[in-house]
């Protein structure tokens, strides 16, 4: 295993350390000619594409052939060869979960197909997105299916002993949950440009980057349910915001545009879900006080994975008012078919 | 007598210095099982470390630096680098030491360990083998243990009464010689208990 050793000195001892100082990666550990983080010196890589688009016809399997490596100077195309010989092109399908639910009933889907990986999902869950962002990101074949959480199928039980979500399943029948475990066996599991950094103390780092976040998921959905339920919230608001704070913080100090360094990598993916939801469930007045997160919030949103996923504003308030209205069909809200 | 057999630093001691090349520092309480977590794995890869405890009813200052939320376990390396949070802490030496791999190679058998831990008394009851990670003792066991090892001091064996497989595991683990190596004298963690309830500074050092 690799191992980036990171220089004691080039750190400046003389700024004030803020108290999560310890959490903080140096800027210059990012300016290395060799760029710490990816294998071969890739720079903001672009999600890969999905190889499993309905249209392309069976046996167009991508390999890397010669140019395998993904370069940002060239928009629009990842760089990639298919067997034909042909350039692959990003390709803007609709979005891959846009399938009703399944519920009570339903009967249960067939064995997982192979080369395909299938997550049972829901499209507006924030623990879901994050092994669909990680999906994306790496360019894995998969398959969405959605669950009805109001009415969960009978044989859901026996993909997770709670019946949650986000859940994996392979060809091989292995069963994966739990999103943070799902989104570290997929990076583990599939090549390709990795998530998690090499250098094992910049993953304890970004892992405790993620503890330091833990409450912010309870926090954001009881201010949802709070003023959904007409009850005033400010006292868990300051407590948000006291949160941010902790991460303004880091990014102060780190002066770098995301939380592992200058290139987005996984500990930004599991952040984000929750920051994508601050404006529908009506808490974006809680990051008015932090704005180097605002600028990691735009950085973000300029990202090709995680603008593939974006939700629509609208939908996604809808699928809220009807599941505070308990009614079972919200999570198919917005689908066409 | 146990490595980390030292009196704690408490408020007022002066920060320790820097960590000597070659070596890897733990800030731990000889009582914690969170930090006992990372002994243990510290133990069996064979890690060579120095502990300093820290007063956790008395914290020193300094601590703080280490890490914001003043607990312990906290690792801390010769390039001043610093872990914290047991699980990470474990994670981390398993993957920058050598020697037997505590957490399999495989991703789909290490994500099976880490839902294991997540969620263990379910799967409790269709635990097939001695140990949960296999047929020989892993992460999962040394990350659980601590927890087991404290029902006789708390006078909770009898839960075990309706779960013989984990009576079973507990025997087998006793038989581990890193788990042995760290066992916790039964003694010393209730007197130690008493302290703590009481918030006497002198607990975390009773037995020394």
């Amino acid at each position: 295993m690799q191992c980036w050793s990171f220089p004691r000195s080039s750190w400046v001892l003389g700024a004030t350390r803020p108290i999560w100082g310890c959490l903080c990666v140096h800027p210059s550990y990012w300016a290395s000619e060799t760029g710490a983080m990816f294998p071969g010196g890739q720079v903001a890589p672009d999600p890969a594409p999905d190889h499993l688009p309905a249209s392309q016809p069976i046996g167009h399997t991508l390999n890397l052939g010669q140019k395998g490596r993904q370069s940002a100077a060239d928009p629009g195309s990842c760089g990639r060869y298919c067997e034909l010989g042909v350039p692959c092109r990003h390709l803007e399908a609709m979005s891959k979960d846009a399938t009703r639910t399944l519920g009570k009933g339903s009967c249960p889907p067939g064995p997982v197909p192979e080369g395909l990986i299938r997550i049972y999902s829901m499209r507006f869950c924030p623990y879901s997105h994050r092994t669909r962002l990680v999906l994306k990101a790496k360019g894995i074949r998969h398959e969405v299916i959605n669950i009805n959480l109001k009415n969960k199928p009978e044989w859901y039980y026996t993909k997770h002993p709670y019946g949650q979500i986000p859940v994996l399943e392979n060809s091989q029948c292995q069963l994966i949950y739990e999103s943070v475990i799902a989104c570290e066996y997929l990076d583990d599991a599939y090549p390709g440009r990795k998530l998690f950094p090499y250098d094992p103390y910049e993953r304890a780092r970004q892992k405790m980057l993620l503890e330091l976040f833990c409450k912010v998921p309870h926090l954001t959905k009881e201010c949802l349910v709070a003023l959904r339920c007409g009850r005033e919230c400010s006292d868990l608001k300051t407590a948000l915001r006291q949160e941010f704070c902790n991460l303004e913080e880091i990014l102060d100090y780190q002066n770098t545009t995301f939380f592992g360094g200058d290139c987005i990598s996984m500990i930004d993916y599991l952040l984000w879900p929750w920051f994508e939801r601050l404006d529908v469930y009506g808490i974006a007045d809680c990051v008015n006080h932090t704005p180097t997160l605002r600028l990691w919030i735009a950085a973000m949103k300029q990202d090709p994975t995680v603008c593939a996923l974006l939700i629509d504003k609208n939908i996604f308030l809808g699928f809220l008012n009807l599941y505070f209205q308990n009614n079972p069909n919200a999570f198919d809200f917005g689908l066409v078919c | 007598m146990s490595g980390d057999a030292t009196k704690s630093l408490g408020k007022g001691s002066p920060p320790p210095g820097p960590v000597p090349e070659g070596v890897i520092r733990l800030y731990s309480m000889r009582f914690c099982p969170f930090a006992e977590r990372t002994r243990l794995v510290l133990k069996a890869k064979g890690i060579r470390h120095e502990i300093i405890n820290i007063n956790l009813k008395n914290k020193p200052d300094w601590f703080f630096k280490k890490n914001p939320l003043g607990l312990v376990p906290v690792l801390e390396d010769s390039k001043g680098q610093v872990v914290y949070e047991s699980v990470i802490t474990c994670e981390y030496l398993d993957e920058v030491y050598p020697g037997k791999k505590l957490w399999p190679e495989d991703p789909y058998e290490k994500a099976r360990q880490k839902m294991i831990f997540e969620v263990f008394t379910t799967i409790l009851a269709n635990k097939k083998t001695t140990f949960f990670g296999g047929s020989s003792v892993s992460m999962t066991d040394y990350l659980i243990w601590p927890w087991f090892e404290r029902l006789e001091g708390l006078e909770l064996t009898d839960c075990l009464d309706h779960t013989p497989k984990l009576k079973l595991w507990m025997a087998a683990m006793k038989k581990d010689p890193t788990a042995a190596a760290l066992l916790l004298n039964v003694n010393h963690q209730r007197h130690f208990l008493e302290l703590y309830l009481k918030n006497s500074h002198e607990a975390c050092d009773y037995g020394l």
